[in-house]
């Protein structure tokens, strides 16, 4: 199934366009499967975040 | 994602990132010695957030020396190490003093798990409302919702705070009660108010 197209409102200034972006992913993330929205999500975390398992 | 705010359950089929397998290895020792609940950053990246964060922050609720040194030789047992002390005494005696302690795995800084006792009746509640989040390989309590959005908006309040809180807002609209949320909020109020105060004679007696 095609999941619905959301579009990034750009912002004025740095604050406004943070704030949008965070809008604009949470209706990423309330409209996706969670495991869309996880692989993006991972592939931020994962970079930055080494596995631990010992 | 779903919430059903009645059962206060929130299961989430995500893939595990590196951090979620951290913090489930942890919660799973932890609770077997004594209750906790998960605050702050954590909870919003959990829930999808964009972003990561070095520390997940945890509530304890004020346990004995004997169930801490308990839980504290489990966790260095399954290969975590406490950052600020390489003795469990002194790491009860920070908690006991109001300080957080921080874990990691051995051998490592980050990620960590901040672990701290509650302060007063405000942080107390959290566990009376906790929130529980499903995931494929475990479950992870996190504090309620209001909860979280009202300290990130008022009580803590950086860029990042808010921007944590307006996500969940937007991820789970219609399904905030609005009510609580400013109960904790004047709750919050109360307490900088006191915290203003007692630094305002502080000051005078210096």
């Amino acid at each position: 199934m095609k999941e619905k197209r959301i579009f990034l409102k750009p912002g004025r200034n740095n604050r406004e366009e943070r704030m949008n972006f965070v809008e604009f992913w949470a209706e990423f993330v309330r409209t996706h499967s969670d495991k869309e929205w996880s692989r993006q999500q991972n592939n931020l975390i994962n970079s930055l975040i080494p596995d631990v398992e010992s | 994602m779903e919430y059903d705010v009645e059962k206060r359950e929130i299961e989430v089929c995500k893939e595990l990132s590196n951090l979620d397998r951290f913090a489930l290895d942890f919660v799973e020792i932890v609770r077997k010695h004594t209750d906790y609940v998960i605050i702050s950053g954590y909870v919003s990246i959990l829930l999808g957030r964009s972003r990561v964060t070095e520390d997940i922050d945890m509530f304890i609720p004020k346990i004995s020396s004997d169930v801490f040194f308990n839980m504290y030789g489990e966790l260095e047992e399954k290969g975590f190490w406490c950052l600020n002390t390489d003795t469990n005494e002194k790491a009860f005696d920070y908690l006991k003093e109001g300080y957080a302690i921080r874990f990691a795995k051995k051998g490592e800084s980050i990620p960590n798990f901040e672990v701290k006792f509650p302060k007063d009746e405000l942080d107390e509640n959290v566990f009376n409302d906790f929130v529980t989040v499903i995931l494929s390989k475990g479950k992870i309590k996190i504090s309620c919702l209001e909860r979280n959005i009202a300290f990130k908006k008022y009580f803590l309040g950086s860029d990042k705070d808010i921007e944590d809180a307006h996500h969940l807002e937007k991820i789970f609209r219609g399904k905030i009660d609005y009510d609580k949320l400013n109960k904790v909020k004047e709750l919050i109020n109360r307490r900088k108010e006191n915290e203003r105060e007692k630094n305002f004679f502080e000051t005078r007696q210096e």
